[in-house]
């Protein structure tokens, strides 16, 4: 299905309407369906994730998700398309606003994302129309929307001067609430949320705190994380190891003082078990 | 008068005799002229052979002179063809006669030495082959002709030592073979050197024992290089086949010193990046080996990967998989032996810092992928083992830093699997595990209904091809080999999966 819904239409989006300059029109490809502007997150970050933005995206979006919060995003690589499909995988519709015109596919490569966010109920939006080419003046506009239909904005990472810091910047003249995740100082891409944290931004560290947010009450019983998995001593020892700081195996063998054949099986056997996983070179404990 | 002296042509590996006739004309101008489709080196013979015979104290003989290669159709090469031209002119010039069914070769100097002469090897399997009992050959090369056994090898210094043979003044002794001369590795760096890099070392270990195709990829600095130069010090010794193989090669291509003997070190070759695919994989108008040939049953080493020229790179397939490679030409065809390892390395990145502890990458998504895609599929698909390099952090290490194992006992327990698979291939026509094909994987691997489970969810779990699948297997047989184990166990599967690259 795709379409087109003019500023003037009754489904337009009430939230969208009312920022400063609103776009004319919103062509759309996808189930324009009631519901779906009702309780909208936007969640955007750096295209140059680290696998801790990876992880944090995943875990987030996925819980929000569940809860049946609709997923706004930029269909970027990076956060945004972690976003997406995190989104997807949680059960819940989410939105692509896209920075090009509807009958594009940008970037291109990502199709298999694209038709699987179609496919699931989502939408593709776009204030412009046939095969308009992206340009950089058109990714704040794109921003502007990203920021409009939702009621809060999520920035995972992001650097000084990003894309991310343009639809915060977006949020606060939109009077959005705005959330975002700490990270290490060190890192290029949490120098941008640090800053969002030092002006106001709300810190998230799970996702009870922007569930609240949206007045959902945390339905999901306490779990603790304490595996049903029976752990060897090697293993724990791993677990530990890893839980501390991701790292490289050679690191691991020397932390362990163990031999390089037992620890290479050994990480095999746990991957396999899906109780780490491998990511730049370095295993991280969880699976993703 | 006309005098037929036996001599040979090769080319590439494959000899085949040549007559070199010799007329001296009384009548006509003094003239001297080679016919038999002579190449370059073969005419200006005229101008060696002419001051040779002069500077050994020998009036050279003022009459028409016409030398014959027969078959006259065979293209003639080489330098060697001097010592026969220059014997047929003396017989007939002095008048002593020849030895009965000899042959003859050799490089003259102008000064009437012999100079060392390449091919003398496939020259004494030939000479076996046909029976032929004596040749005289430059006593540089003489200990390389020698290896063959059965053929009796004259040395020959100069001109006039030969003379005062056929005089029979002072008799010439056939050489034998002095194995002291046999060429050995050095290698250039020793594992206990190489600091950290557990993994690494274990890689090494476990290609070399197998025969395994590694390609490392790693920051600039990390160590891809070093790793890859240990290797040398690592690999066992050739076999006695495997070392005439080589010698062989290297004989025809020039390689062996004057005084030489057989090649007993695993060759390593590290051609730079630069390399046509000519002289990668061997060819040109006149086929010679490539490099490729030249790493026979050793390690062809190719830094930084993706700087090859796709063409040369792409030329590579075939003979990884054959282990030989067939060179035709108009003028014939050549067949030269290139079964090696091949050791890959490449940075992560165009600028190489991807994954980089302390320095960002400046690239951007899609120029990460075109530095990728350099690199074709089916290369990639024939690559064993796959290890990322980790950029050694010097300050942890200073404190944990022991030394490590060295390359001498890695080399011993390398030497105890591959004498493990020599056994169990001995009907085979392999050597090693990385050889076997999918019908010897199913008689040599067995797999018990636990390591089979393994193998299964491994698979799935780290998205495996169907020929991983099988590369997998092979790697656990010869970890179980590490381990003097007859079965491939949980363990040795488990570890075995770990140095496969992801999708």
């Amino acid at each position: 299905m795709s379409g087109v819904v003019k500023i003037n239409d009754k489904q337009y989006p009430q939230r969208l309407r009312e920022i400063n300059s609103p776009p004319k029109q919103l062509y759309y490809k996808g189930n324009w369906s009631k519901g779906i502007f009702d309780n909208c997150l936007a969640v955007v970050g750096s295209r140059k994730m680290t696998v801790y933005g990876k992880i944090i995206a995943n875990k987030l979006v996925t819980d929000i998700a569940k809860a049946g919060i609709t997923i706004v995003s930029g269909f970027m690589f990076g956060i945004d398309a972690v976003a997406h499909k995190a989104a997807i995988d949680g059960g819940t519709q989410t939105i692509a606003v896209m920075p090009c015109g509807i009958s594009l596919i940008h970037p291109e490569y990502q199709k298999t994302l694209y038709l699987e966010i179609l496919n699931n109920n989502g939408l593709v939006i776009s204030e412009f129309n046939g095969i308009f080419p992206p340009a950089s003046w058109t990714y704040p506009k794109r921003n502007r929307i990203v920021s409009g239909i939702s009621q809060a904005v999520l920035v995972i990472e992001a650097a000084i001067k990003s894309g991310s810091l343009i639809t915060a910047d977006f949020a606060k003249q939109h009077n959005r609430k705005i959330f975002a995740v700490p990270g290490p100082l060190t890192s290029l891409v949490s120098e941008g949320t640090a800053k969002l944290i030092q002006q106001g931004a709300e810190i998230v560290t799970e996702s009870r705190d922007i569930l609240k947010y949206y007045n959902i009450p945390d339905s999901r019983t306490i779990r603790k994380d304490k595996s049903v998995l029976k752990l060897s001593v090697l293993e724990r020892a791993v677990i530990e190891n890893l839980q501390q700081e991701p790292m490289e195996i050679d690191t691991l063998i020397r932390k362990m003082q163990k031999q390089s054949s037992e620890v290479s099986a050994l990480l095999s056997l746990m991957q396999i078990k899906g109780l780490i996983f491998r990511e730049e070179r370095k295993y991280y404990v969880g699976s993703i | 008068m006309v005098v037929k002296i036996s001599s040979i042509a090769n080319t590439g590996l494959d000899v085949i005799g040549i007559d070199v006739e010799v007329n001296l004309a009384n009548r006509g101008l003094p003239n001297f002229e080679i016919v038999g489709l002579p190449s370059k080196a073969v005419e200006e013979s005229r101008k060696r052979v002419k001051m040779a015979i002069e500077n050994s104290g020998i009036t050279f003989p003022l009459k028409k002179i016409t030398v014959n290669l027969a078959p006259a159709d065979v293209p003639k090469e080489g330098s060697y063809y001097d010592l026969p031209i220059a014997v047929g002119i003396l017989s007939l010039a002095a008048g002593f006669k020849l030895p009965f069914e000899s042959i003859f070769f050799g490089e003259l100097s102008l000064n009437g030495n012999l100079r060392h002469t390449k091919g003398a090897l496939l020259l004494a399997l030939f000479a076996k082959e046909k029976g032929i009992n004596s040749i005289f050959v430059p006593q540089d090369s003489a200990n390389e002709a020698a290896i063959v056994k059965g053929v009796d090898v004259y040395p020959v210094n100069n001109l006039n030592q030969l003379l005062t043979f056929f005089y029979g003044q002072m008799p010439i002794k056939p050489v034998k073979h002095n194995s002291t001369n046999n060429i050995y590795a050095c290698p250039e760096s020793n594992m206990a050197e190489i600091i950290g890099q557990e993994q690494g070392k274990r890689v090494l270990e476990i290609s070399a024992s197998g025969g395994y195709n590694l390609f490392l990829v790693g920051s600039p600095g990390s160590g891809k290089t070093m790793l890859s130069r240990a290797l040398p010090g690592i690999l066992p010794d050739l076999t006695e086949r495997e070392s005439l193989e080589v010698t062989k090669i290297y004989s025809a291509s020039g390689l062996i010193p004057p005084g030489g003997s057989m090649v007993k070190v695993r060759p390593f070759r590290s051609p730079h990046h630069t390399i046509s695919t000519v002289g990668l994989v061997g060819g040109g108008s006149k086929p010679k080996a490539g490099e490729i040939s030249l790493a026979h049953r050793g390690v062809l080493f190719l830094d930084e990967l993706n700087e090859f020229s796709r063409a040369a790179l792409e030329a590579l397939r075939q003979p990884i998989e054959d282990g030989h490679l067939t060179i035709s030409r108009s003028k014939g065809s050549v067949n030269y032996l290139a079964k090696f390892m091949l050791v890959a390395s490449a940075n992560p990145c165009p600028c190489g810092y991807l994954y980089h502890p302390k320095k960002n990458c400046i690239c951007t998504q899609r120029e990460v992928e075109k530095y990728r895609k350099k690199i074709s599929g089916p290369l990639l698909d024939r690559i064993d083992m796959y290890l990322e390099v980790p950029v050694v952090d010097l300050k942890g290490l200073s404190q944990n830093y022991k030394i490590g194992i060295s390359s001498e006992a890695v080399r011993a327990n390398v030497v105890q699997a591959r004498s493990i698979q020599l056994k169990r291939f001995q009907r085979d026509k392999i050597y090693v595990n990385g050889e076997m094909n999918n019908k010897q994987i199913r008689k040599y691997c067995y797999l018990s209904k636990d390591v089979d489970k393994l193998l299964l969810r491994g698979a799935t779990a780290f998205q495996l091809s169907a020929r991983s699948y099988f590369k997998v297997i092979r790697i656990a047989r010869t970890i179980a080999d590490l381990d003097s184990s007859q079965e491939i166990n949980v363990q040795h599967m488990a570890e075995a999966l770990q140095y496969q690259m992801k999708n």
